[in-house]
């Protein structure tokens, strides 16, 4: 650059520097603009408390489920329900509206990286569904006195908000369908089929031999039996964790094939 | 010697086939305000989308500041206002103009920004919730949120009332006199004529006529003889005239568009065509404008 020129435009523009305060800027409009979407608030927060509290109450307190306590058993059901819907609907939502609005495409001329923005839509989303499994673990230890100890609390907690990322990947695919009215529509049957065929809203253990091999197959099944499992004092769910994980990939893998496919020109 | 601000070389960009942009080579140099011109559909926006790198073409090389439009180093320095208006939800204009600010090394301040695209009051405002115009003006807040030493407006004032219009204007011309460089594609001529020191003109992705607004209006004479017709004058009889490069009806008074008048009067005596009340005029912009594009479809 020339010093002769008019510009009072700086040589040493850093964009290195810039990158790290774009991201926490980024992640930091990605939490309010969750909070503000009352949709969200609705299905991830709201309707697995209410769910639950519901499902409780109608039925025996000290009824069990596979040898467990069923207000424990449902709160496992209802938080996986709650991260998984986050996942699934809203950001799903939320990348098709943002494609189909330009807005995606007037990010590529600035300088953040695609990756930056990837990043913190999933960090945002990660660091609010880890606040809703807290949210809800609480209020079931006070309102519903779910008594486990501070091990299997916790161990409990990160299982489920560790598996929620499989339904990020999985919100990220549905996301990538260029009609948002469409998006809507696909998210909400995928969030509540998978739901009530993976057992999130009645437990396996009272479907049919059929109904329980298609549980089977969904991720949901494995979010809700890795945490499940751990309240029976099962072993560590190895296997669920394989699931899990192969969805994670699977998902990531063909939702970035059709972006690619879809922005090549 | 500083580097141009925009280079495109023998730039051709085929979409199925078909060429949008056809063999285009310009330089813009920097601090000049450059308007790109052309019907709809000559390929004025694949031409810019090309230049921000949101496109590649298919033959030929485009520099953005010297390098390549999608390097992030050059991207800090550039902002563009794109055509399909784009707000994300859940974000006032304040939070939006912010979230763009962090992603630039040297933002200019918020309220400069709040400022120069008239939207102080709306600050608080979702901008999901904003009409059309302000939406504009918010993408405006945007793309000069970096401080650009380039700045690409692609249809800026689509949507917008006179008065924001002129305000826009103002804007963006005091801009252009801090040595900023200022790309705009526009369908108004005289937007064209009053705001940019060089016109491009574009028609079906060639480069038709490239100057001042004033070499424009001269290089392409774009002169009209008018008259009033007689009844055997007809569309079809004035097509076995040669010089004639567009032919307007207002009732039996026709206005016919020539690169040579002189030429063409000459023509009309000679095919002894019935005409009364006779003018000849020498064109503003529009009609230079036209007979360019018409000229170049030949």
């Amino acid at each position: 650059m020339n010093a002769s020129t008019s510009t009072n435009v700086n040589t040493s523009r850093s964009v290195r520097a810039t990158v790290r305060k774009a991201a926490f800027a980024q992640i930091k409009a990605e939490l309010l603009r969750t909070l503000r979407n009352r949709r969200f608030v609705m299905f991830s927060v709201i309707m697995p408390i209410a769910f639950y509290f519901i499902f409780t109450s109608t039925m025996d307190a000290d009824s069990e489920v596979g040898g467990v306590n069923w207000s424990a058993y449902y709160l496992m059901s209802m938080t996986s329900y709650g991260v998984a819907g986050a996942g699934i609907t809203s950001l799903s939502q939320k990348l098709a509206k943002e494609r189909t609005q330009g807005w995606t495409q007037l990010l590529r001329i600035t300088p953040l990286p695609s990756w930056a923005f990837i990043v913190s839509k999933v960090a945002s989303q990660a660091l609010i569904n880890l606040c809703t499994v807290v949210l809800m673990f609480v209020v079931a230890a006070f309102a519903k006195g779910v008594d486990l100890s501070a091990a299997v609390w916790i161990e409990s907690g990160l299982w489920i908000w560790l598996g929620s990322f499989a339904f990020m990947a999985l919100g990220s695919l549905v996301g990538t369908i260029r009609n948002t009215d469409v998006v809507q529509v696909v998210s909400m049957i995928v969030y509540m089929g998978m739901s009530v065929l993976g057992g999130l809203w009645m437990p396996v253990e009272t479907m049919s031999d059929t109904m329980r091999n298609i549980a089977h197959l969904m991720p949901t099944y494995w979010l809700g039996h890795g945490a499940w499992n751990m309240l029976g004092g099962g072993a560590f769910d190895w296997s669920g964790v394989l699931v899990l994980a192969v969805y994670v990939v699977a998902f990531t893998l063909i939702s970035s094939f059709i972006i690619r496919k879809q922005e090549a020109v | 010697m500083s580097e141009a601000a925009i280079q495109l070389q023998q730039v051709t960009k085929e979409f199925k086939g078909k060429k949008a942009v056809d063999n285009l080579s310009f330089t813009v140099e920097r601090g000049t305000v450059v308007a790109l011109l052309g019907p709809n559909g000559a390929g004025k926006t694949t031409t810019i989308s090309m230049i921000l790198g949101l496109l590649h073409p298919t033959t030929g090389t485009v520099k953005l500041l010297g390098g390549a439009p999608q390097d992030r180093q050059v991207r800090d320095r550039i902002g563009a206002m794109l055509q399909d208006v784009s707000v994300i939800e859940g974000l006032t204009v304040a939070e939006t103009i912010n979230l763009f600010r962090s992603y630039y090394s040297q933002p200019l301040p918020l309220e400069q920004l709040l400022q120069i695209s008239g939207l102080d009051n709306e600050r608080n405002k979702m901008a999901s919730a904003m009409s059309g115009g302000q939406r504009r003006r918010l993408g405006f807040a945007l793309a000069a949120a970096g401080d650009p030493e380039v700045l690409f407006l692609d249809e800026p004032t689509v949507g917008m009332d006179v008065t924001s219009r002129q305000l826009f204007w103002d804007t963006v011309r005091a801009m252009a006199g801090k040595g900023r460089t200022i790309v705009l594609t526009t369908h108004y001529l005289e937007e064209a004529d009053q705001v940019a020191d060089r016109i491009i003109v574009i028609n079906d992705g060639k480069l038709a006529a490239d100057g001042t607004p004033s070499q424009i209006k001269a290089t392409t004479t774009g002169r009209t003889i008018s008259f009033t017709a007689g009844n055997a004058v007809t569309t079809e009889s004035l097509r076995n005239i040669s010089g004639i490069v567009d032919i307007e009806w207002n009732g039996r008074r026709v206005k016919l568009y020539s690169n040579d008048t002189d030429q063409l009067i000459a023509e009309l005596v000679r095919a002894e065509l019935e005409m009364k009340d006779i003018e000849i005029m020498s064109g503003g912009l529009e009609e230079a404008f036209r007979s360019l594009v018409s000229t170049a479809k030949v």
